[in-house]
């Protein structure tokens, strides 16, 4: 069920989503991944909301991004399409999430 | 020269000595908690609180549908005293907020502190400090803090062409690893100090040369010893990328009550409770419009002095005063999605605001003063 609605998305996304088409290296999906991970991580670790707070706020557009928090390590991982990832992990109070 | 003639060339010399480093006088600040005056102001000024909070935390439609004006927090103070308070949306008075780009306005009294501890100077050249710079060392100091590096930079959020923003490649793509090298890199549009464009890279390239200047002598917590620790601010998070650079752009965060300890930092030039940490003149700059905005066809609706908004009129470029509705001396921070600190030297008030405003508010900053101004009357002491 996972792979087909992750298929559907891919059919349903733009070319630039997956391709560089831009003045940056990243494509789109690189870059919704990090951010996924790194505000999802301060949202939860740093502005201490819960992870359905923490959805709604990194809601990004493409939404592709699969996203798991460990809460006992304080990581976020996100995925999308299973070629690009992102993590981010929380290192104290005082500097709070950093993508890995 | 006898021990009674030191001292009467000693006490000579006093009056210039202090009146270098003076404080305003009568200046109030919050002790470690603040006045809550709250109550007082809302018996005294039941309407005014009433319209104040119904511009400010009235929903429109869903949720999920992000529309209009979502405020998170909301602190109005003056003298140490708080004068509003509330909180929307699941947050509290000790949450953090994220700031976004009122990160920038701290990363600029930052600046003022390393001036003032003599290890940096407004017209050094960034690679007098960061020597890995090179190609960056036709600009300076003074040049970052009023957005004109000249860098040909696109400042496009996520309502734009992710591959086309060079902010989301700083955040998120090829530059997270290390911020200020990637902003340094970029090709130039203009000559360094001769074009204003509003840059989150300059932002972070200003904060990457503070960090250089400070952190031999200070240490690499600066931002809380030299600064956040001095105001009573015990909520400051600023992250870093992974070559531990500080996001100082972006990536700071406060709780709203926090938030007005910086406002009140300001509002009295740079001095918590008699103590002098930016130096004399610093906040006037700041509050100042930069040559490089009066010299640029106008790119922005409000003007722009040293990390920070002003409430101006410039008429070298045809900008009205932006916000009629408050005080012509009102200056202020401001982040993506409603991040506020608001700064009205007039009434002695401050006002922070945090928010989710995903989707634009006309005018929002002007409306917000408006309605806040009425309770700058305070209470009776």
């Amino acid at each position: 069920m996972k792979t087909r609605i992750l298929l559907c998305c891919a059919a349903l996304l733009s070319a630039a989503a997956c391709s560089n088409s831009g003045r940056y290296e990243r494509n789109d999906l690189e870059l919704v991944t990090a951010y996924t991970a790194k505000d999802f991580c301060s949202c939860m670790f740093v502005m201490e909301r819960d992870e359905g707070y923490c959805r709604a706020w990194t809601k990004a557009n493409p939404q592709v991004a699969r996203i798991e928090v460990d809460t006992q390590h304080k990581l976020v991982r996100t995925s999308a399409l299973s070629l690009w990832s992102g993590a981010a992990r929380w290192k104290n109070e005082r500097e709070g999430c950093v993508n890995e | 020269m006898s021990a009674r003639a030191l001292l009467a060339a000693a006490a000579a010399l006093l009056p210039s000595l202090t009146l270098a480093q003076a404080c305003p006088e009568g200046a109030l600040y919050p002790g470690s908690d603040w006045t809550d005056r709250t109550a007082e102001v809302r018996a005294a000024r039941p309407e005014a609180v009433q319209a104040l909070e119904a511009w400010a935390f009235t929903l429109t439609g869903k949720d999920e549908e992000r529309l209009g004006l979502r405020t998170d927090g909301l602190v109005v103070v003056q003298d140490g005293q708080i004068l509003y308070e509330n909180y929307g949306r699941g947050f509290t008075k000790d949450k953090r907020h994220l700031l976004w780009s009122t990160t920038k306005s701290i990363t600029g009294l930052l600046a003022g502190i390393a001036v003032k501890q003599g290890v940096l100077a407004v017209d050094d050249s960034l690679c007098k400090h960061r020597p890995d710079l090179s190609a960056a060392c036709d600009i300076t100091v003074r040049n970052l803090l009023e957005m004109a590096s000249g860098f040909d930079w696109a400042e496009v959020y996520e309502d734009g062409e992710y591959q086309q923003s060079s902010v989301l490649a700083m955040l998120y793509g090829q530059g997270r690893e290390a911020v200020v090298p990637f902003v340094a890199g970029h090709k130039r549009r203009a000559a360094p100090g001769t074009a204003f464009r509003y840059s989150t890279g300059d932002a972070h390239l200003l904060m990457g040369v503070v960090r250089a200047a400070l952190k031999p002598e200070f240490g690499d917590e600066y931002p809380w010893t030299l600064l956040m620790d001095k105001l009573g601010v015990r909520s400051f998070t600023l992250e870093r990328d992974a070559a531990l650079d500080f996001h100082g752009g972006s990536f700071g965060y406060l709780t709203p009550r926090d938030m007005a300890r910086v406002g009140t930092f300001m509002l009295h030039d740079g001095c918590w409770a008699g103590e002098r940490i930016l130096p004399e003149g610093w906040m006037a700059s700041t509050r100042t419009v930069n040559p490089a905005f009066k010299g640029t066809p106008k790119e922005e609706d409000t003007a722009y002095g040293w990390q920070t908004w002003l409430n101006r009129a410039v008429p070298e470029i045809g900008l009205e005063l932006p916000y009629p509705d408050a005080p012509g001396d009102t200056f202020f921070t401001a982040g993506h999605w409603g991040q506020y600190i608001i700064v009205v030297p007039s009434k002695r008030l401050v006002i922070a605001r945090t928010g989710d405003d995903r989707k634009s508010v006309p005018n929002k900053v002007n409306d917000l003063i408006k309605h806040a101004l009425p309770l700058a009357a305070g209470v009776a002491q």
